[in-house]
This record gives structure tokens, sequence and C-alpha cells, in this order.
């Protein structure tokens, strides 16, 4: 494990005090808050500058980890001693609030347990409820599907440690779900203490980009190209959609944003969404004599000014 | 739950979530979501606490409220008013995407 200097992180030096440090804290987030930042590490970079939040605002946390760390520099291989924080004291404060998962190994094997022993284990708890993200194909909803969740639960050895430990769970994707909907795992958060009952697990849903559909709610959209005189004259066409092939007819004198509605082929549900289909009209290149002539052809037999008001 | 080793699990806004689940959902204490609720930040406007149930959108917001309230020390309504800001984005953005035009 590589020891993790939470000055260095905030950019700030071991004499600032709490005001400061909450500055530079808010000056970071604001920087990499996920909702914001398009920074590729921001997860990272955030889950990092929490981290050295809690640590460094907390008093009794910050004169532990201020002593431990004298000898320490960032990335340098660490292991805490046995029993480092004997002759601090620790309120435990604001343990519950936390969700080891977010947080590093560093910060777990350094204060998971701290809270833990002085918040006691005979108070019968329930177990934090726990959020993640999960990306599914837009056909998994409408076809239902199972995906495999990674996440990293703190666990309690015989000594009363806290260390994390990856699992993964097949968590099944039920029919119908949409952008932003959750699905509520029952008990698979972090667990109780004292005999209290686990949390829950609530799993945020996300579509993978798609280059072929878009989304909005339960409505998907498709962009359906087609030549001028398949616009002009009207066709009919075979198009894959989420659900199988359809047959599809494209009225004469369609124009470019022309929207074909599939009534409840969209996200399935008991009021499915729609699949629209928007035309987009591509022009063959005037790249041989033959695709010129026709061109001049209709420039000459056609009376048509697109700027011309009708 | 568990079944052949895969979970199941419910969507939310089939089933909503209570005051008491909710608060432990956002890992905050119900008078947090009380306030919230009564000052028209939080859930649909629903006059009787008995009768308040949450969605995956208040889910959302509510977790943003509190994370803006933390990381920066907002005030409750600044963290709404910033809440309101990404939803706006975000329902934007949507309509983009719908559009097939990029936004960023």
């Amino acid at each position: 494990m590589e020891f993790k200097d939470y000055y260095q992180i905030l950019g700030i030096d071991r004499a600032t005090a709490i005001p400061d440090i909450k500055k530079a804290y808010r000056k970071l987030a604001r920087k990499y808050h996920p909702d914001i930042s398009k920074e590729p590490d921001a997860a990272l970079r955030m889950q990092e500058i929490n981290e050295a939040k809690a640590v460094l605002t907390d008093p009794e946390k910050r004169a532990a980890y201020d002593q431990l760390g004298e000898h320490y520099r960032a990335g340098q291989e660490f292991r805490p001693p046995p029993d480092w924080d004997a002759g601090f004291e620790f309120s435990g404060r604001n343990y519950e609030d936390v969700d080891l998962g977010e947080f590093s190994d560093f910060f777990t094997d350094l204060f998971s347990h701290v809270g833990r022993r002085s918040t006691g284990s005979h108070h019968r708890v329930r177990g934090l409820d726990r959020h993640a993200k999960v990306f599914i194909d837009l056909r998994d909803t409408y076809d239902g599907a199972t995906r495999s969740v990674t996440l990293h639960a703190p666990q309690t050895d015989p000594q009363g440690h806290v260390y994390l430990q990856q699992h993964n769970l097949k968590v099944r994707i039920p029919k119908g779900i949409t952008e932003g909907q959750h699905i509520r795992l029952a008990g698979q958060g972090h667990p109780g203490t004292g005999g209290g009952e686990s949390g829950d697990l609530y799993l945020e849903i996300h579509f993978t980009p798609n280059p072929d559909y878009r989304v909005e709610g339960k409505d998907v959209f498709a962009t359906l190209l087609v030549a001028p005189w398949e616009a002009a004259l009207g066709t009919s066409l075979t198009m894959p959609t989420p659900s199988g092939q359809v047959q599809l007819k494209v009225p004469k004198g369609s124009q470019s944003g022309r929207k074909l509605r599939l009534k409840g082929r969209g996200i399935p549900s008991s009021e499915p969404g729609d699949l629209y289909f928007v035309l987009n009209v591509v022009l063959p290149p005037a790249n041989t004599d033959k695709a010129r002539q026709l061109y001049e052809s209709m420039a000459r037999d056609i009376p048509f000014n697109p700027r011309q008001k009708r | 739950m568990v079944e052949n080793n895969i979970v199941n699990g419910e969507i939310l806004d089939e089933t909503t979530l209570t005051l008491e689940e909710f608060a432990h959902a956002c890992a905050v204490e119900r008078q947090w979501v009380k306030e919230r609720v009564e000052s028209g930040m939080l859930g649909d406007g629903t006059h009787y606490v008995s009768q308040w149930r949450f969605t995956s959108h208040d889910l959302i917001r509510a977790r943003r409220l509190r994370q803006m309230e933390y990381d920066f020390d907002a005030v409750p309504e600044l963290a709404a008013l910033v809440a309101d800001l990404f939803e706006e984005i975000e329902r934007l953005k949507g309509r983009l995407r719908a559009a097939g035009l990029p936004f960023h």
C-alpha cells in the first residue's frame, strides 16, 4: 500500500488551519465535481480530496495522521504499525456518514476500525445503504438482462479491523428500466452492526452511448438516411429496431427532419415509449458525367428554389 | 432475493421510498429531508408527511443537495438552485441528444 500525502493532495502545507483547508478543498471540489468535471480522472481525484478533507478537518484524525506521516512521502510503500493510533482519542464522529467503499484502502486501513471501536458494536445499527452507477445497453431494457457489478465492500476481521473486499454481484436488469431510474437490491448494502440488518444497494441506471439510437425518457430516436427519390416518391423499407425488424413506409413528399413514429416500439412498460425514425435526406454526389447530367436536368426542368418562402 | 447467484431487485418508481427509507438511502436525518420537502426543495409538494413518497428523481436530487451542502458548505437554498440548474442542463442535453446534436 502506498502512503497518501493528504496535504499534497489538497495543495496545502502542514501548518494550514481548518478554514483554509476547507477553502482549498472547495476549490478542488469545484474542479473535480463529478457532475461537471471533464477531467478523465475526476472520480478518483474527488475520492482523494474527500478523503484528505475527512482526515485533515477532523482534529483527532489529523493529529494521528501527522504523527504517523512524519517520516513518509507520497507514494512510499507503507504499512501502518500495530497500535499506531494508541494514545489518540477518537470520538467516532461522522463514521456512520462515511461510505467506506468510496474511500481508498489507505484510509480504510487507518481509520475505519477507529470509529467502529469507539462507537461500540453493542448498538444494533442498520448498515449504510450503498450507491453505484451501472451502464447497460439499450437492448438490455428491451429484453431484460443480467449484469455483473463489482463492489468494494468493507468486511470486519476477527480483531474488529475493517478491510475492503471486492465482490462481484450478478444483477438482473428488469425489462423496461429507463435512464436515471434505480434498482434497489435489498440487503446488499453495508453490513449492520450489533445484529442490525444490512443496508440496501441502489444501482443508478445509465445507458451506454449507442451510435444508432438516442433515448429521451421512454422514447427512442434513430436517424433514417434516405435518398432524395425515396423521400420525394415514398418507399417501403425493412429496418432493424431494438425490438426486431420492422417494415417502414416513408410517405411521399418527405423532407429531412420528418419523424416517423412507431407507436409502442420505444422502451417497454405498461405505457411503452415510442420509437421515432428521423429522416435525413442524403444527396448523391455529382461525381460522374451521368450524375451531373441528371442534376443539370433537374435544375432545368424542376422549378425549385429552396430559399423561396412558400 | 438471491436465486442461482443472480440478485433480483425492484425498480424504484414502481415502488417508491418512504421518508424513513429515503433518509437512510441519502445518509441523512429524517429532519433534513422534512425541512427540504417543507420548503419546496424536494418531493412533489404533498402536504401530509404520512403520504410522502420518494422516487428515483428525488433520490438523485437529494444526494446532489447533500453533496453540495457538504462539499461547499452551501446553504440549502443555494444547493437547491444548483440542483435546479443541473436538472435544466440535463433536460436540455437530453433534447440535444434526441435531436442527434452534439453538446460537448
